[in-house]
């Protein structure tokens, strides 16, 4: 008998259901999402990229900050920001002031019909508002609740607030991007955002096939410093095993493989104004190969060189020798010539390449076109995926503020027109 | 009951895909990892226990292979391919990396699977996705983060003729894991409905390419090229330095200075009763939307004292002092760092013990543990599995082949000898 755990057998847990015919993953599905910035718009995003019908909640007097980034022209408008427009396609949008108590009855109502609800605030919000997980089962018994806050709902840090940056930088990511003997390089963006939000997507997408074996939903409490937290294992475990911490001589590694040990394995020059190329090489199968591609140079047959191991022990000489060849080519020129070798390089390409060059890109339609009720035709990020039966799919870009207010009101809620109104003129909508 | 249970998850991953399978295992699927006689060859990636390589010793391994069990077969053996095609006709979900195309040669592709197994989730992680012009380049984890844009924003901007930094900690494939798992767990939730599996097609390049938050949004939009910064937010107009060193060696990430004038002046009063405010209790810089918008002369100012009272305290005090000010700054932790704080180790139970009999009854090691917390279905790893540990049993027990058979394969070198 094996030593470790066997999963115990349990009956197949398909068990088809009742639901109208559907073309998207997640038709049928519908998601109140509270959510704001990056990482909960991220979450939902994804949902609804399946199909799911999310609905965007903003209140008047504190809209998403997001619709300030990178906003576009015309100053005072709400609908003109590249980045919202990627991260909040293909959903809906209403205006729902939850200080006014109809307001909150409204918002109660919306989560009677609905499965999930996604927010990202700070720990204590919704609990303020009066609709903890316990108050929210009581208006949907089976509602699944994400929340997304820096820390948890529990323990002594929970008031804490991060941002991307921050999470990345207390869960050891910041730290672990850099060159020895340097601060920190970090992320140049808000990685922990795009990441707590792929967390938010799957818990989600678990506890909606938990609910499809039981009926259950439940409260997922997601920590985006926790998210962070579980991608360093590696350095946990080396800590915790061998007692050598990260934090020493030597690291982080720059662009090199301390891990496995090979070389070369790194960033290398290229022709252009700060433009650069990776070339890494796993084994002598691709050793070879790059001395052909190269041309056999005198260096390469050096004894310092002759083995992986004393490759990665003279990797900085190594990497020299390399860079002479690769620095007179574009990163392009290098990446397809050792490719067409079979040796795994790579240009570091600028956002421009990936917009306007890039043929595999292009060939598997990575920016699809949609029109944006006021910028226009607008191009925004795939997903990165195909699917047989059930693919994503593009079918709206962001929503204009409020663009689906009387629509959720009037057909979802049956609210009358009258009431509709009064509640615009009053700010409740 | 687990959110996974029941589900039966076949992975024939490397390092690009192997952390999806970890995922599933960890919230209650079975998974079980398609390995050749000798191993996965990402048993013998860095660090090892007590430093002494292992197949079984490797930590990279642990990290990402927990909650899996072992079955090694020869797939360049008939007999070896049909006893995975057996399991794979009872699998709910199959996960591979290989090179497109590799599948075919064997009889393992999607096509032929579904005929035996309708409600098969298919899922192909590969660099490229399974078409288009660079299919059939080589790539990795670096390559990954190359191409797709992520080192491009990643570096420095002090630091004379550095190169673009990858993040270290295999980045390149953990976005890529997570969208393909993203991507099956969709058409899981989806069967649940259908009856029937499908088959998913998910690029590395494409799944990195769209992980790079304002970088397409800035050139799509304002036709502008960003460029990196040290230690944060690439620009494409400079941004102020937000890494502040401590009295301790380590460093604070200091931003959003201006964003909220309560917290302002707490800062400015805390550093007054330091005796190190200087003039910013000055009514000029409480304009907090000039200082948010623009680098003015007193921003500069304002942040060059900040950064000279953050260099007289430690790292800890203001941390927390800045949080209790409602300030997002984070210290910038090595990995490890988070064993000592309460709030994750104690109060979230952020850490978890896995037991490893195989090194004695009582030895248990300290794993990083759940990304998530599900309040209703627990998050359940055990620890990974020692090279084929399983594959008598599944051979015997799911498969239903008798002793004879299983010892005929060991002599044939289609299993490992025991």
């Amino acid at each position: 008998m094996p030593k470790n755990p066997i999963r115990a057998k349990e009956e197949d847990q398909i068990n088809v259901q009742e639901k109208p015919l559907s073309k998207n993953a997640l038709d049928g599905v519908r998601v109140i999402d509270l959510s704001w910035i990056v990482a909960g718009p991220q979450c939902t995003r994804l949902l609804a990229d399946f199909g799911a019908e999310v609905i965007k909640v903003e209140n008047e007097a504190a809209l998403d900050y997001c619709r300030n980034i990178l906003s576009i022209d015309n100053e005072g408008s709400p609908n003109r920001s590249g980045l919202f427009n990627t991260l909040n396609r293909n959903k809906k949008s209403v205006t729902l002031n939850v200080m006014h108590p109809t307001g909150m009855e409204k918002l109660k109502e919306l989560i009677s019909v609905s499965d999930v609800i996604v927010e990202n605030f700070s720990s204590r919000v919704l609990e303020k508002w009066g609709l903890s997980y316990e108050d929210q089962k009581k208006i949907r018994p089976d509602i699944i609740y994400c929340s997304m806050s820096g820390f948890g709902h529990s323990g002594r840090d929970r008031d804490y607030v991060t941002w991307g940056p921050t999470a990345q930088a207390l869960s050891g990511l910041t730290y672990m991007s850099g060159l020895p003997g340097e601060e920190s390089a970090g992320w140049g963006f808000s990685y922990m955002d795009h990441t707590g939000g792929f967390y938010g997507a799957l818990a989600i997408l678990m506890a909606l096939k938990h609910r499809n074996s039981t009926g259950e939903g439940q409260h997922l409490d997601l920590s985006q410093v926790e998210a962070g937290i579980g991608m360093t294992g590696t350095s946990i475990l080396d800590y915790t095993v061998n007692s050598r911490p990260f934090r020493r001589e030597g690291m982080p590694p720059g662009n090199t493989a301390p891990d496995k040990k090979i070389a070369p394995h790194n960033s290398y020059r290229c022709k252009g104004k700060d433009r650069w190329c990776v070339i890494t090489v796993n084994n002598e199968g691709e050793w070879n190969a790059l001395s052909k591609a190269i041309n056999n140079p005198p260096w390469i047959n050096s004894e310092k060189f002759s083995t992986m191991e004393l490759r990665y022990e003279n990797q900085d000489e190594l990497d020299q020798h390399i860079e002479t060849w690769t620095s007179n080519r574009t990163p392009h020129e290098v990446m397809h010539h050792l490719q067409s070798y079979g040796v795994p390089a790579g240009a570091v390409q600028t956002p421009r390449e990936r917009v306007e060059e890039d043929p595999q890109l292009k060939e598997r339609n990575f920016l699809p076109t949609i029109k944006h009720g006021e910028l226009g035709d607008t191009k925004v990020e795939a997903m990165p995926m195909k699917m047989s039966e059930t693919p994503w799919e593009l079918k709206s870009a962001s929503p204009l503020l409020s663009e689906h207010s009387a629509e959720i009101y009037m057909e979802l809620l049956g609210t009358s027109g009258e009431d509709f109104a009064s509640f615009l003129e009053q700010g409740i909508a | 009951m687990t959110a996974l249970g029941g589900l039966l998850v076949v992975e024939l991953c490397g390092e690009r895909g192997q952390y999806m399978g970890k995922l599933m295992g960890d919230m209650g699927a079975r998974v079980i990892k398609i390995e050749p006689i000798d191993g996965s060859p990402e048993r013998n990636i860095g660090p090892f226990k007590d430093d002494v390589p292992d197949p079984n010793s490797s930590l990279y391994f642990w990290a990402r292979n927990t909650s899996k069990e072992s079955l090694c077969v020869d797939l360049e053996s008939p007999q070896g391919i049909s006893a995975v095609k057996k399991l794979l006709a009872k699998a709910d979900v199959f996960l591979e990396d290989r090179d497109p195309g590799f599948l075919k040669t064997i009889g393992l592709d999607y096509e032929v699977l579904k005929q035996t197994n309708k409600k098969l989730v298919m899922t192909s992680l590969t660099a490229f996705g399974q078409d288009g012009p660079y299919k059939d380049y080589r790539s990795n984890d670096l390559v990954a983060l190359a191409m797709g844009g992520i080192m491009h924003s990643c570096g420095y901007d002090d630091v004379p003729n550095s190169p673009p930094i990858r993040p270290s900690g295999g980045h390149g494939d953990f976005i890529s894991a997570h969208y393909g798992l993203i991507g099956t767990m969709s058409a899981l939730f989806s069967r649940d409905f259908t009856g029937v599996g499908q088959y998913l097609d998910v690029s590395a390049h494409e799944a990195c390419s769209s992980t790079t938050e304002a970088s397409i949004p800035t050139y799509l939009f304002l036709n502008k090229e960003v460029f990196r910064q040290t230690g944060r937010h690439q620009g494409a107009t400079p941004t102020p330095k937000t890494l502040c060193k401590t009295i301790d060696g380590k460093y604070i990430i200091v931003f959003q200075l201006f964003n909220n004038l309560n917290s302002w002046m707490s800062l400015v009063k805390w550093m007054s009763e330091k005796g190190m405010s200087e003039d910013l209790e000055d009514e000029k810089y409480k304009d907090m939307a000039r200082h948010r918008t623009s680098n003015t002369e007193d921003s500069d100012h304002a942040f060059e004292v900040v950064r000279n009272f953050i260099l007289n305290h430690t790292a800890d005090e203001i941390y927390r002092g800045a949080q209790e000010l409602k300030y997002p700054w984070g210290i910038v932790r090595s990995p490890e760092e988070n064993l000592d704080d309460p709030h994750f180790l104690e109060d979230r139970g952020m850490f978890e013990d896995i037991p490893h009999t195989e090194f004695g009854d009582e030895v248990t090691y300290k794993y990083a543990g759940r990304p998530y917390r599900f309040k209703g279905t627990p998050w359940n790893a055990f620890r990974p599995p020692l090279i084929g540990e399983h594959t008598a049993y599944i051979l015997n027990q799911d498969l239903e082949y008798s002793e004879q058979e299983i010892e005929n394969l060991r002599l044939t070198g289609i299993i490992p000898s025991e």
